[in-house]
């Protein structure tokens, strides 16, 4: 009978601030919650999108669906998953955490910010409204090349919907990454020096800084190809093609890292954290981070290594010099670990799922940076299988790995470890089921962007077994969403530092303040100011 | 594309021996699969580690109850966060793997990206929506195909084949998933190579087109039919001659 003990104690619900102060609110925990809140509804809409991709093709021939309906899936499904969702909320990650994790009270520029926000809304909306035009949504992908996305091959004004929503997007990306970054340079606590950096806000710092390099190009590839398809000349003949290809392609890898980093920064933090040890390596861990970066903004001609038209051999020396700084990573993930005091609660599974999971898609990086296997596995479901395994693999366990951390700071309530448990298994046996035997489909020679196959051959098993992976996923999304609600209304007060974090932003109650620090901060001596208040203490309690 | 695939299983890994050395060259599925052997096993062993590295972690660090008894008890997480000289020392080992990975890989691109030779046969492969179509220059003849019917490209076994590819309206790619090649085709660019198909056969949808060129790509294929060189011959004066195919 629990009736007659003490009330159960509930975390505080926070202050209802009505739409108008949602939507217009400049604290950049309000700002980064309802970014994040948005990217992650675009998600599950893409991941529609997916589903219905993968039951079509759980069997050949076409049932659900028209060649030009599963055109439009496809594009919309990849430019959601990447401008609508990886891009925004790689960047609200940051535009919530830097401030915390730097001892700052604000975000620079949040206004900007907020229009940036509004800016994604908008784009989103603009580019899913074209459903509902007479000729349907973009069906150019999400890459759109021309002269297939020009006019007279591409007429549909839903096309043109969707270069507005890109335009949109990437304008919000960089204003985002301008405002994360200049907190970063300017709101630094005293003590905090570049040095001092928490992991995650370093992964911040790389992740903006391709934003700013990279964004620039998609929207000048985009507003050319606005003004081709309404008065043409400017991507004409092969010369057009190849100089859209360069513009697209030097925002289009670099994006690929750009939802990585924060995701990576996420996982050392966890890792950090339930090994009870600090991330190992920090210097040279920040400057394989600088090479990273540097090497991915080199590699954009490895997308076009049948096009005849680029040096083939530079782009995959740079791309295959990837596995240096990818290898270091992995190096000071594993020094953490070792002799730690590992706790396997759910962000620390998700962190190692994602160890296990982005080697596969980076391996077979490697394999396909090498121009002559590439020729065969390009643009087939090889492909597919790759960066789904660093996207999904890599970002979106990333993702789960920094939301089961992060979430009890943010919302100042528990996730359930049970449901979390559930969430992972179903995850890492739905990812695995679906995207495996993609590679088979790939290496025997299914291209991509297909809605039919042909009957009687091993690709109906490999495309079932993808189906059926792809619907576990969803079963485990459902799994996740049933966790927040539970942890929503139950309300189980998790306090300031439920996991012994080692960064600032657990040094302040969950949720954090309006102001961020109530209190004097505590010294900030090194990258992880909590951990060694802790060493401290233990030096204290047992003199060596 | 895989069925009516007469040989299903392993390819002719090894040139043909009266094909001479530009053949053996341009057997673009034997270099692949050296390649292939090569890059794979080194990428299932770093796979493998990884993973037998975090289980292995996991369990072997895992966080102990403290009332586990002695041997049990929980012990401090080590505090040395720095290891230069080892660091250094394994990407010197990355490093050296990448240098070796790229030796390869550029000693056998030199051979696949070898321009035609133009000691074979010549086809010119056109690309438009939807369809495929191939040119014999030579000889005079054009194989076409209808919507229903994708068109055959017709080579002799263990000759050079000079292709020569181009595009009228949109990017489209050639692959031939069996010869492990690909190319694209950009409208107003011509790009060659030369293909090389150890053993005759017949592959039903053994040609695809990969880049996504609009409404119909889902179905722009052609059959690939290998012909002994005698039969070839055969072939293309019945063809001069106004046969069907």
């Amino acid at each position: 009978m629990t009736a007659i003990g003490a009330p159960r104690a509930r975390a505080a619900r926070p202050p209802r601030r009505g739409l108008v102060g949602t939507l217009a609110s400049t604290d950049h925990k309000a700002l980064g919650a309802g970014i994040f809140t948005t990217a992650f509804a675009f998600f599950l809409a893409a991941g529609v999108l997916a589903l219905l991709m993968r039951f079509e093709l759980a069997r050949p021939h076409l049932q659900l669906m028209t060649l030009h309906g599963y055109n439009e899936l496809f594009t919309l499904h990849g430019s959601t998953m990447f401008y609508l969702f990886a891009t925004p909320i790689a960047l609200a990650s940051g535009v919530y955490l830097v401030p915390l994790q730097i001892g700052a009270g604000r975000l620079k520029w949040a206004r900007l910010a907020l229009a940036s926000w509004w800016m994604i809304i908008g784009g989103g909306l603009v580019m899913w409204l074209g459903f509902l035009t007479v000729q349907g949504a973009a069906d150019v992908g999400w890459y759109s090349y021309v002269p297939l996305s020009d006019a007279p091959n591409s007429p549909s004004v839903g096309t043109d919907y969707w270069i507005v929503g890109v335009i949109l997007a990437a304008a919000a990306a960089i204003a985002l990454a301008a405002c994360v970054l200049a907190t970063i340079v300017t709101e630094r606590a005293p003590g905090m020096t570049m040095l001092r950096l928490p992991v995650f806000s370093w992964t911040m710092v790389i992740t903006c800084l391709m934003v700013l390099t990279a964004f620039p190009a998609l929207i000048v590839a985009m507003g050319l190809l606005l003004a081709q398809r309404q008065f043409g000349g400017v991507y004409t003949g092969a010369a057009g093609a190849f100089d859209y290809q360069h513009l697209f392609w030097f925002f289009g890898h670099p994006v690929v890292y750009v939802v990585f980093f924060p995701f990576l920064g996420a996982v050392a933090e966890a890792i950090a954290t339930f090994s009870g040890r600090r991330w190992f390596g920090y210097r040279p861990f920040v400057l394989s981070l600088l090479l990273f970066a540097a090497l991915s903004m080199s590699v954009w001609g490895h997308h076009m290594f049948t096009t005849s038209a680029v040096e083939n051999k530079y782009f995959s020396l740079t791309s295959t010099a990837l596995l240096v700084p990818a290898g270091i990573e992995y190096f000071d993930s594993f020094a953490t670990m070792w002799r730690g005091r590992i706790r396997l609660m759910t962000p620390m599974l998700f962190a190692l799922g994602f160890l296990v999971l982005f080697v596969i898609g980076g391996t077979t990086g490697i394999f396909i940076g090498s121009p002559p296997l590439d020729y065969h596995v390009t643009d087939s479901y090889f492909i597919v299988a790759h960066f789904h395994y660093t996207l999904f693999g890599g970002s979106v366990m990333g993702l789960f790995t920094a939301i089961y951390l992060w979430w009890p700071k943010v919302t100042g309530t528990l996730l359930s470890e049970r449901l979390g448990r559930w969430h992972f298994w179903l995850t890492m046996v739905g990812m695995n089921l679906t995207f495996f035997p993609m590679f088979f489909l790939g290496w025997e020679g299914m291209p991509r962007r297909v809605a039919d196959y042909p009957p009687g051959t091993s690709w109906s098993t490999l495309n079932l077994l993808s189906s059926i992976g792809a619907a576990l996923i969803a079963v485990s999304l459902l799994v996740f969403l049933w966790n927040v609600r539970r942890s929503l209304r139950r309300r189980v007060p998790a306090g300031p530092d439920p996991w012994g974090g080692q960064t600032l932003e657990w040094a302040t109650d969950s949720p954090p303040p309006r102001e961020n620090f109530l209190g004097p901060l505590p010294p900030v001596r090194s990258f992880a100011p909590l951990q060694d208040l802790r060493e401290q203490r233990e030096q204290e309690v047992q003199p060596a | 594309m895989a069925a009516g695939r007469p040989a299903h299983g392993r390819p002719a890994v090894s040139p043909p021996q009266r094909a001479g050395y530009f053949a053996g060259v341009a057997d673009t599925r034997h270099q692949y699969d050296v390649l292939a052997g090569l890059y794979l096993p080194i990428a299932a062993g770093v796979v493998l580690l990884v993973v037998l590295l975090v289980v292995a972690f996991a369990w072997r660090y895992r966080a102990r109850p403290a009332s586990a008894g002695a041997a049990g008890a929980d012990r401090r997480p080590s505090r040395i966060h720095r290891a230069p000289k080892t660091e250094a020392l394994y990407v010197l080992v990355l490093a050296c793997v990448a240098a070796f990975l790229l030796w390869h890989t550029f000693t056998i691109e030199g051979r696949v990206d070898h321009a035609a030779s133009g000691r074979g046969v010549h086809v010119v492969a056109t690309a438009a929506k939807w369809h495929w179509s191939f040119d014999y220059p030579r000889a005079g003849i054009v194989q076409q195909g209808t919507d229903e019917r994708p068109p055959t490209l017709v080579v002799p076994a263990g000759r050079t084949v000079d292709v020569t590819l181009r595009a009228l309206d949109v990017i489209h790619a050639f692959w031939i998933p069996e010869r492990r090649f690909k190319r694209d085709a950009t409208p107003g660019f011509v790009s060659s190579f030369s293909l090389v198909f150890p053993r005759p056969g017949f592959w039903r949808d053994g040609g695809e087109c990969s880049e996504y060129c609009g409404l119909r790509h889902t179905w722009m294929k052609f059959h690939v039919r290998v012909l002994a060189p005698a039969a070839f011959a055969r072939w293309l004066r019945a063809r001069q001659s106004g046969a069907a195919a």
